[in-house]
């Protein structure tokens, strides 16, 4: 009798434990998890400078239809290094991903960053448009 | 005859469980630790961060003999390099002092000190049998790039003698100026070679090292306010400036905040960083601008003049309205690259 027992228990334990392993949970090649939301945008940006102070002169406005951000800066602003921050919506990733200072001086070739949504299906390139605050 | 091996076995577990705890929770036994019946001495270094030339490295040397034995003699501080001008030992010692906030408070214990080479000395004129002195050594200009070694000395009345050597610290290569006040339109000129601040007069006589000109402008539609810009900068940043005939220089800045350097700001509350020579060293300032905007109290500007002789620091010790008080770490990187 007891040596069912204890059989029975050791099967159940084995199948908990298949059961538990089974489902594999998504994600990204980034070890990020892939959601099912759809939402794809930025919400809001910011530019720091190489002190990682802020040198915005206002606001900068992102334009989620024309997927453009225009930010206007200091003057004496160096656009050779600048670091950009973005707000994503939820489960949204950027590529390429920001890993240190980036030249925004070609201000005719605004550099663009694309928005990637949670369930990675929807992607949206934003343009980040530099102009600089005059004396 | 089972159920018996079974109970004499867990009887002995329990057992060798019991005694591992009781031996692991037992006390050693505190003795209170005496004293060697002999002078002994031990010194600390109170100078934290680089070893600049000119600047002084404080230590605090402690002897003490049993009074049984005798009393303190003298004390002695031997440096590896003579000190410059301005070492010095206090002849006081120092105690906590528990009833006035716990301030340092001297007791005179010596005759003043006496300097001859590199050696500094305090001779005791009261019957004491420990004290604490405190030793000043100030770095001469010859133990740049080099080490130094300090050797403290106690003596007793008994003739007994002891020693304890410290370092070897090794010496800076970097210079150091502080608290250089600069004046819109007038002290304006920065010299990185000089360490100096010239007005109009003076750029023109040394036009060949001024690398910083300092602005103050406040414009409506910008804040530009506090800014140091290379002469060489694009005229726009240098707006109303009439350079003096020769310069001309460029340079390579790099703006920084909240880089408070300890030497540099030694007032602030939050001046907990060092730069030393290997800052110097790795900095790589390729590509960056020859003006840094905008600068406020507690920023700091990292530069490497034109001809890449020197690298420095400028922190930014205190603005107002046309004037500011700037400090200067400065490493020279060679004859140019």
């Amino acid at each position: 009798m007891k040596p069912n027992i204890i059989v029975a228990l050791i099967g159940l334990l084995m199948a908990g434990t298949w059961a538990a392993c089974g489902k594999s949970i998504p994600v990204d090649e980034d070890g990020l998890l892939i959601t099912t939301r759809t939402d794809c945008y930025v919400s809001s940006f910011e530019l720091l400078g190489t002190d990682y102070v802020s040198v915005r002169s206002g606001t900068a406005t992102v334009d989620t239809t024309a997927l453009k951000i225009n930010v206007k800066v200091l003057f004496g602003t160096d656009l050779t290094h600048l670091y950009p921050q973005f707000t994503l919506a939820q489960d949204c990733k950027l590529t390429p991903k920001i890993t240190g200072f980036v030249d925004l001086s070609d201000t005719l070739h605004p550099k663009q960053w694309t928005v990637i949504s949670g369930n990675r299906k929807i992607q949206k390139t934003y343009s980040v448009v530099v102009s600089v605050q005059s004396r | 005859m089972q159920h018996r091996t079974q109970y004499i076995g867990f009887t002995s577990f329990l057992l060798a469980t019991l005694s591992l705890l009781a031996v692991s929770c037992k006390k050693d036994g505190y003795s209170l630790p005496t004293a060697a019946n002999k002078l002994q001495d031990e010194a600390i270094k109170r100078t934290l961060g680089p070893n600049i030339v000119g600047q002084q490295i404080e230590f605090a040397y402690a002897m003490a003999i049993p009074s049984s034995k005798g009393k303190l003699a003298s004390c002695t501080a031997e440096a590896s390099i003579a000190g410059a001008a301005g070492t010095w030992m206090e002849n006081k010692s120092y105690f906590t002092d528990v009833n006035n906030s716990g301030k340092d408070t001297g007791v005179l214990v010596g005759s003043p000190y006496v300097n001859s080479g590199a050696t500094t000395t305090v001779t005791y004129t009261v019957d004491t049998s420990a004290a604490t002195l405190r030793y000043y050594y100030v770095i001469p200009e010859e133990a740049r790039g080099k080490t130094v070694t300090i050797t403290f000395t106690a003596k007793s009345s008994d003739g007994e003698s002891i020693s304890t050597k410290m370092g070897p610290y090794t010496i800076s290569n970097m210079d150091m100026t502080l608290n250089m006040k600069v004046t819109n339109k007038t002290q304006m000129y920065i010299s990185i070679g000089d360490m100096s601040v010239y007005d109009s007069t003076g750029a023109a006589a040394h036009a060949g090292s001024i690398d910083l000109v300092y602005l103050y402008r406040t414009y409506s539609t910008s804040t530009f306010n506090h800014a140091l810009v290379a002469p060489a900068a694009d005229p726009m940043y240098l707006p109303d400036v009439i350079l003096p005939a020769g310069v001309n220089r460029d340079a390579k800045l790099l703006k920084v905040f909240n880089l408070r350097d300890h030497n540099l700001a030694p007032d602030e509350q939050y001046g907990d960083t060092f730069i030393d020579d290997v800052d110097f060293q790795k900095i790589d300032l390729t590509g960056e601008p020859d003006y840094a905007i905008n600068l406020k109290q507690d920023a700091g500007v990292w530069v490497e003049t034109a001809d890449g002789k020197y690298r420095a620091y400028v922190f930014v010790n205190k603005v107002a309205t046309n004037t500011a008080t700037l400090s200067m770490k400065r490493y020279t990187l060679g004859n140019g690259k």
